[in-house]
């Protein structure tokens, strides 16, 4: 899906040069391939395009009853409502700060990762690692919750553990100190294999010959992972970044939601599980359609940063 | 030849897809259109409700111990007998909230809303709205005995009846007191092994609690004992707050004291009973897992022997050991208050049926549900089929034995699990109302309340507003108190507590409350 993406948007630039005619030669000489196409198409206007249009209910006071043009226009109401809120600022914190901790800490680990795979030179060993650290990905998260607070609860194995070497009992899940490292960490185990994949795809695609010449030279294995195989899979690793700051506001959304409670809310109340509990719960429709809107506002200006950035810098970017 | 085709193929497709688009969006608006009666003839009285056969599609809550409808005993035979056909559309209680919202957010209604626990908030939303019919009418004309109980109770028709006159839902209505209260029940098969006495106040309470953590009652040798705990949440605190003079009033921490309305969140008062829970909980006296725990683990804890003290209804879920077990009066606090604050108004399950914009029987629909509200339409709901399911025991109907277990018991009726539109009556209630509970009522009925209201209707502005204010204040209360107990929040930050209540406008929220009773007291 990511792949098909970048395909895309990269050879979008080089049709827009071209002149009208000929492109419609074009697409009529490959039809076959813009049938394929239509499907996709389709999709966007339907699940992405068409609720745009309910977006207006931001605007106004919306009752189901009335429908989305009854319902009488409010303007800022809204919005100012979120923003006056007692809640605003830790629910932004807490969004930004999760997602940035994420990124800073979970999105090398994969890249490391796969260099690490990379390397290790039997091949029945490194499926084998590979294998262990990307089963976790196809458990469910409400098992992947159900196991950490087994294991994390007051009489679980770890406060066992820590118990047994004379240290007194942590309440894991239910203190907000420790909310965002539980949240992160278990995100990592359960997700490093499986991003993985795409970095270990880059690295094989490194023509072996700039291996062989560094090694001639007399590069160590260090100096051949940091003068070959990094950039290399370079342009691979901005995309990822790229890609990932798009989803930038929604991480994890289900997980939290599973985790929260009253005690640890200090630090897991986010945008996304305060839109589903005030809007879906309580039925506050136009309130939390606000609140989602602002929140993808923020994303679109942190994509649209990042990637100017990208371009500027390494000359890898989506658009 | 050949590319004409394709260019053909490529627009026909995209406007397909256009055109599909546009009807995903425009679905909404073709149900509101079906309105006016089918033609059939409605009797008055008596049964079938109709010569014709008429269906009808039933949005219903279902509880996790409940069967299919389909199978119920009641709804089989009441098929039969109004000549109304129900299609059941049956949601579990976990995410229940969720797909009645989104039901009525999508407008895909179904013509009768079941168990749905509409709240008065959303009540007046989704009327005013249109998506829910008035049925104030209807109930005049097709619900004698609807109607003859909102006369004998007068707080039935001011908990249910909007500032504009209008009715939406119709609440569960509970005549037994006992059925509106959590009884206390204490372990007093440890209270003799330990050779103490029933606990009077609250000094006396937490000495009890302190010998049943320390002197192993159960003789295991382990201190495993779970001297107190309660439903999931804050339902500890309003167990507890009697003790400290504050009420439950219209359902939310009200109290009313000589025509004047206070929310209490940020009393003093308020601040010794967190102190209270606080030292139970750090001295591992409440249960830690009271906010935490699931409704089933709480009911095992019930039924293990294993806890000293706890809050229920009835002794249903610990029947097997129930003798171990007394209900017990509330504690004398240390103001000298001595009040049974938590309790529930005769119309107990608010929301409970509401008629939909979609229905085009709304007047059989109005005589279906009336039969319920009846001492004979309640025992065919709670008890099903007399020789089959009950038999009458000194004239009041009793399940057979092997229909009176919690395995059998919430698959024959749709009320366990709480929350159907019926009549709870001493006469229906046999099962959850025996001669342990009826003590343990007596126990509690002193210190009641004199007058339990309701949670009132707004219009909907105001409804509006209440929405908007207690949904920060309620989140922010919640989140602070279990802090508070839990020993997560210094007491220092009580002021910081209060000040950001006041913030949030909880004078205003007391205002409204306030005009709210004036109103009703008129």
């Amino acid at each position: 899906m990511k792949n098909a993406e970048i395909h895309e948007t990269a050879a979008a630039p080089r049709f827009r040069k071209e002149r009208g005619s000929r492109l419609i030669r074009q697409i009529a000489r490959r039809y076959d391939l813009y049938l394929m196409l239509l499907l996709p198409i389709a999709w966007y206007l339907l699940f992405h395009y068409g609720p745009l249009y309910g977006l207006q209910i931001a605007f106004k006071n919306f009752n189901p009853g009335k429908g989305i043009l009854g319902s009488s226009w409010v303007g800022f109401e809204n919005f100012q409502r979120f923003f006056d809120s007692y809640y605003f600022w830790r629910l932004l914190w807490n969004t930004l700060s999760i997602n940035l901790f994420s990124l800073l800490i979970a999105f090398p680990i994969p890249i490391l990762l796969a260099l690490l795979i990379n390397e290790i030179r039997s091949k029945s060993y490194s499926k084998l690692l590979q294998n262990i650290t990307y089963i976790p990905h196809f458990i469910s998260v409400v098992v992947i919750v159900g196991i950490l607070t087994v294991l994390l609860s007051t009489n679980g194995p770890i406060n066992m553990l820590i118990q047994a070497l004379g240290g007194s009992e942590i309440r894991f899940m239910e203190s907000a100190g420790w909310f965002k490292t539980i949240f992160i960490g278990s995100n990592i185990w359960q997700n490093m294999g499986w991003q993985s994949i795409i970095y270990i795809a880059a690295l094989s695609g490194i023509n072996p010959q700039l291996y062989e010449a560094a090694k001639m030279d007399g590069a160590s294995r260090m100096r051949r992972i940091w003068h070959v195989s990094l950039p290399g899979i370079v342009p691979v690793i901005v995309i990822l970044l790229i890609l990932d700051i798009g989803q930038f506001m929604n991480i994890g959304f289900e997980k939290i939601l599973l985790m929260q409670n009253n005690l640890n809310l200090e630090a897991s109340d986010v945008i996304s599980t305060f839109v589903y509990t005030t809007g879906i719960l309580k039925g506050e429709y136009s309130y939390t359609a606000a609140i989602g809107l602002f929140n993808s506002l923020i994303n679109l200006t942190l994509l649209l940063l990042v990637n100017r950035f990208a371009r500027k810098t390494s000359e890898t970017s989506l658009w | 030849m050949r590319k004409h085709w394709g260019k053909a193929t490529i627009s026909t497709m995209l406007i397909a897809a256009l055109v599909l688009g546009g009807c995903g969006s425009g679905s909404g608006a073709k149900n509101n259109a079906s309105e006016g009666g089918g033609g059939t003839e409605v009797s008055k009285e008596g049964f079938p409700i109709v010569q014709e056969p008429v269906k009808l599609k039933m949005f219903t809550r279902i509880a996790p111990v409940n069967g299919p409808f389909k199978d119920m005993p009641v709804f089989q035979d009441y098929e039969k007998m109004s000549n109304v056909q129900m299609e059941f559309i049956e949601s579990p209680t976990d995410g229940f909230a969720e797909k009645k919202n989104l039901l009525f957010a999508s407008n895909e209604l179904p013509d009768i809303m079941y168990r749905s626990a509409i709240s008065p908030l959303e009540a007046v939303r989704y009327g005013s709205g249109g998506q829910l019919i008035p049925l104030e009418n209807l109930i005049e004309e097709y619900a004698p005995n609807l109607n003859k109980l909102m006369e004998e109770y007068p707080e039935i028709r001011a908990s249910i009846t909007t500032p504009e006159g209008h009715i939406y839902t119709i609440p569960g209505i509970v005549t037994l007191d006992s059925a509106r209260t959590d009884k206390r029940w204490i372990n007093t098969a440890w209270l003799e092994k330990l050779n103490l006495k029933v606990p009077e106040t609250l000094e006396e309470l937490y000495e009890v609690l302190v010998a049943f953590r320390d002197q192993d009652p159960n003789g295991n040798g382990q201190q495993d004992e779970i001297p107190i705990t309660a439903r999931t949440g804050l339902p500890i605190v309003v167990a507890m707050s009697g003790s400290f003079g504050l009420d439950q009033q219209f359902g939310y921490n009200v109290n009313i004291v000589d025509d004047k309305v206070e929310i209490w969140m940020g009393s003093e008062r308020n601040k010794e009973l967190l102190v209270f829970l606080n030292k139970l909980y750090q001295e591992n006296l409440l249960d830690h897992e009271v906010f935490s725990h699931t409704e089933a683990q709480y009911l095992a804890k019930q039924g293990s022997g294993n806890t000293g003290v706890f809050f229920d209804q009835t002794n249903n879920n610990f029947l097997p050991i129930a003798d171990q077990y007394t209900g017990i009066a509330p504690f004398e606090g240390p103001h000298g208050d001595r009040l049974q604050s938590q309790g529930a108004p005769v119309p107990r399950d608010q929301g409970a049926f509401a008629i939909t914009s979609v229905n085009k029987h709304p007047e059989v629909s109005m005589r279906w549900i009336d039969y319920f509200y009846s001492d004979e339409g309640s025992t065919l709901l709670r008890f099903g089929r007399e020789g089959e399911h009950y038999e009458l025991v000194d004239g009041i109907p009793t399940y057979k034995p092997e229909f009176a277990t919690a395995e059998t018991q919430p698959k024959l009726t749709p009320y366990a699990g709480g929350g159907a539109p019926h009549l709870i009556s001493e006469y229906v209630a046999s099962y959850i109302n025996p001669p342990q509970v009826q003590e343990a009522q007596k126990a509690l009925a002193p210190y009641m309340p004199q007058i339990r209201y309701a949670a009132p209707m707004f219009d909907e502005q105001t409804a509006q507003k209440v929405n908007t204010l207690r949904n920060d204040i309620d989140k922010y209360y919640e989140e602070q108190s279990t802090k508070f107990i839990a020993g997560a929040l210094s007491f220092d930050k009580w002021e910081e507590f209060q000040s950001t209540l006041k913030k949030m406008n909880i004078e205003e929220l007391q205002q409204i409350y306030q005009d709210a009773y004036d109103k009703m007291a008129k």
